[in-house]
């Protein structure tokens, strides 16, 4: 037990060029801890710079968008949509005229215009039925 | 110092007096000196290596509890405190106030940056030729106090709100001595419309009047957090609203009009608009009307709530009713007796007198506070207060079952159909979206009498005086009411007001989801001026042009098929009821 001390002891005691290795030691943590507090430091400095920065830009974004939301819907007034179709000849749809989605099938087609025979002179010979392939 | 110092035992005392000094001075001087004798003592005692020892650990002790603290507290700062790092506190992008959105987030207003121009006229080269650049792209600017600042001597707000595009414009003329501070503004995009529901805000970013005012601090704590704040209202119902009131109210003629949509199941406006919309006087809460026979549908309601009347109740209305010196009589006189339905659907002012005056004073009051009649209706924005009889008496009581006598609000009268037609709770109208919290309604009718009221006012419109009010599949119903206003205390022919309070659709279970549509015309100066036909085509368009927006589907019911044709009626050819 007492060697085990006295071992302690002299290491502990143990010195290189008249200085304690322990304590040359806990001055290179020292440095070590100094050195990497600096690194974090500067580094939370620059993230904190970009981060200003991008919540400067989300600012300035931010306030465009209002300003475009706010010209849209100033646009899109009810009463001036209602003005421009109204003026476009649109109106409401009648109701004869609306269907869902699953009525499609079922509606009749609409009519289609009577073929229009547009008259030809005709012609002796054509042998190039390439265009109906 | 060295702790094996062989003087400090013969160490002068201190070189002034301890007595000169007050009590407590002197405790703490000879308190101080104690502790600097504690080693001397501690040797006299022949104690002094354990006594270095302790005084080593002492100050050991205190610089280690420092530094702990001061560890704690880094540690403390670096991990748990909220908000820490370089980024503000603050939401990005936070505002005085929060864009005010419809219940789909369509925008109704919002806080946009303006600029106020400034100008340094020692700064400025040529003061003429700068006067007439700003006027140029600034004609709004006034010539005097541009004057004022250019030829001042020192930095004066020429004008302020500019907006971003003339700030641009004003910036780009490139001229010294011009500056611009930014100015949050709050702006209303939707010009008129609307602009009863949203309301003003002052300078300070404070409402002053409808929802900004009635949500202020709502609205203000959301834009602190950068969030939009909610109403009920719903753009398109209201852009609905408003253009088919312009279009009612123009087409008749009228001096005013009101129109008020909501969910009679929550309470919540969807649409409010008054017409003529650039009056700022909001007249579904700041007037007051005499709607006339709208409130027949009130005395029903009583009549059948309290067990006086059914459906197939037999009411005499064949000739005019006398009480004292009145004559009550008929607009569209039968002359004959007519069952509760006839009365209401012929809209007989003697059925109603009748059953009003059965009920009694005592009965009719009760029911008018319950429909919310009596009082201001509770709502978010401060509307007038109803012009109630000052006495009960029969012919009073005759007036009001037919909705004279008593003048109320558009907003009591949209809040007292919805009860009647939600199952009979009565629910305060409210501006906010999905309604009050904890509001569960107050019962004022029951249910059947409800389910009851919503088939009469549903053949009101299929075989009633409601006809013009029909929209394909929506199975609208609901009452007419025509009044003529009182003229310097004459009730005067030419000056009416118009009303007719719908509802769809109207079958279907209590607890649907079912709207209420109330317009009303003031003045209209088209013959007929009854509300069957200055109001009622109103609500029949609006019903059907918002049924899209709340997934209200087109459906047949007894009377009419999705597409609006005419069933017809039932009828027992054999008699024996199969």
């Amino acid at each position: 037990m007492n060697t085990a001390v006295a071992n302690l002891n002299r290491l502990f005691a143990w010195k290189i060029r008249g200085i304690r290795w322990i304590e040359i030691i806990g001055v290179l943590l020292v440095a070590v801890m100094v050195f990497s507090v600096y690194l974090a430091k500067a580094g939370a400095a620059r993230e904190g710079a970009r981060i200003s920065d991008l919540e400067r830009q989300i600012s300035d974004n931010g306030q465009r968008v209002r300003l475009l939301r706010a010209e849209v819907a100033r646009l899109e007034q009810p009463s001036r949509l209602e003005a421009l179709s109204r003026g476009a000849g649109l109106v409401p749809v009648d109701v004869h005229r609306q269907a869902k989605v699953e009525n499609l099938p079922t509606l009749a087609p609409i009519p289609e215009p009577a073929p229009v025979v547009i008259a030809t002179p005709p012609v002796p010979a054509a042998p190039a039925p390439e265009v109906e392939r | 110092m060295s702790a094996q110092d062989p003087h400090v035992g013969s160490r002068p005392a201190p070189s002034w007096d301890v007595r000169r000094f007050t009590p407590s001075w002197r405790w703490l001087t000879e308190a101080m000196w104690w502790v600097e004798h504690a080693f001397g003592r501690a040797r006299a005692d022949a104690r002094p290596e354990e006594d270095t020892r302790v005084r080593i650990f002492v100050i050991l002790s205190v610089f280690s509890a420092a530094f702990v603290c001061l560890t704690l507290g880094a540690v403390h700062a670096a991990l748990l405190t909220a908000g820490a790092g370089a980024g503000a506190d603050s939401h990005p992008n936070a505002v005085v106030r929060a864009d005010l959105v419809d219940r789909n987030g369509a925008l109704l207003a919002t806080n946009i940056v303006h600029y106020g121009l400034y100008i340094d006229p020692a700064q400025v080269w040529d003061r003429r030729a700068a006067a007439a650049q700003i006027r140029r792209v600034l004609p709004r600017v006034s010539r005097t106090r541009l004057q004022t600042a250019l030829y001042g001597d020192r930095r004066l707000l020429v004008v302020n709100r500019l907006t971003p595009r003339e700030k641009v414009a004003v910036h780009n003329l490139a001229l010294g001595g011009i500056s611009f501070e930014p100015e949050d503004v709050r702006v209303h995009p939707l010009g008129e419309s609307a602009r009863h529901v949203i309301g003003n805000v002052d300078t300070g970013g404070v409402g002053l009047s409808a929802a900004e005012r009635a949500f202020n601090d709502e609205i203000r704590a959301a834009g602190a957090r950068g969030e939009s704040f909610q109403i009920s209202i719903d753009l398109r119902v209201q852009g609905v609203l408003e253009n088919e009131l312009a279009a009612a109210a123009t087409a008749t003629g009228a001096i005013g009009a009101v129109g008020i949509i909501t969910d009679v199941q929550t309470g919540e406006v969807l649409g409010m608009a008054s017409w003529p919309a650039s009056n700022s006087r909001n007249l579904a809460t700041a007037a007051t009307y005499e709607m006339g026979s709208v409130f027949k549908t009130f005395t029903v309601a009583a009549a059948i709530d309290t067990g006086r009347a059914d459906m197939t109740t037999l009411l005499d209305a064949s000739e005019a009713l006398q009480i004292g010196s009145r004559r009550i009589t008929d607009f569209h006189a039968q002359n004959k007796v007519m069952t509760l339905e006839e009365v209401y659907l012929h809209s007989s002012n003697i059925g109603t007198s009748r059953l009003s005056t059965e009920m009694g004073p005592r009965v009719m009051r009760d029911y008018f506070e319950r429909f919310g009649m009596m009082s201001r209706a509770p709502f978010e924005i401060p509307s007038e207060a109803p012009i109630l009889p000052g006495e009960w008496s029969d012919s009073t009581l005759a007036s009001l079952s037919f909705g004279y006598g008593i003048s109320i609000t558009p907003m009591q009268m949209a809040a007292a159909m919805g009860a009647l037609t939600n199952g009979g709770r009565f629910i305060p109208l409210t501006l906010r979206k999905g309604g009050r919290p904890d509001e569960r309604g107050r019962q004022i009718v029951s249910p059947g009498t409800s389910l009851t009221m919503l088939d009469l006012m549903r053949r009101n419109v299929v075989r009633g005086s409601g006809g013009r009010a029909e929209a394909p599949g929506l199975r609208v119903g609901g009452k007419t009411g025509s009044a003529n206003k009182s003229v310097n205390g004459r009730y005067n022919t030419a000056h009416a007001v118009g009303t007719f309070a719908g509802v769809f659709p109207a079958d279907g279970p209590v607890d649907a989801r079912r709207y209420q549509i109330l317009v009303l015309i003031d003045e209209p100066q088209t013959y007929p001026r009854t509300g069957g036909f200055v109001a009622a085509p109103a609500v029949g368009r609006i019903a059907d042009r918002i049924a899209g927006f709340l997934g209200v589907a087109r459906k047949a019911d007894p009377y009419r098929t999705a597409l609006g044709d005419r069933i017809p009626a039932f009828e027992d050819l054999e008699g024996d009821g199969r």
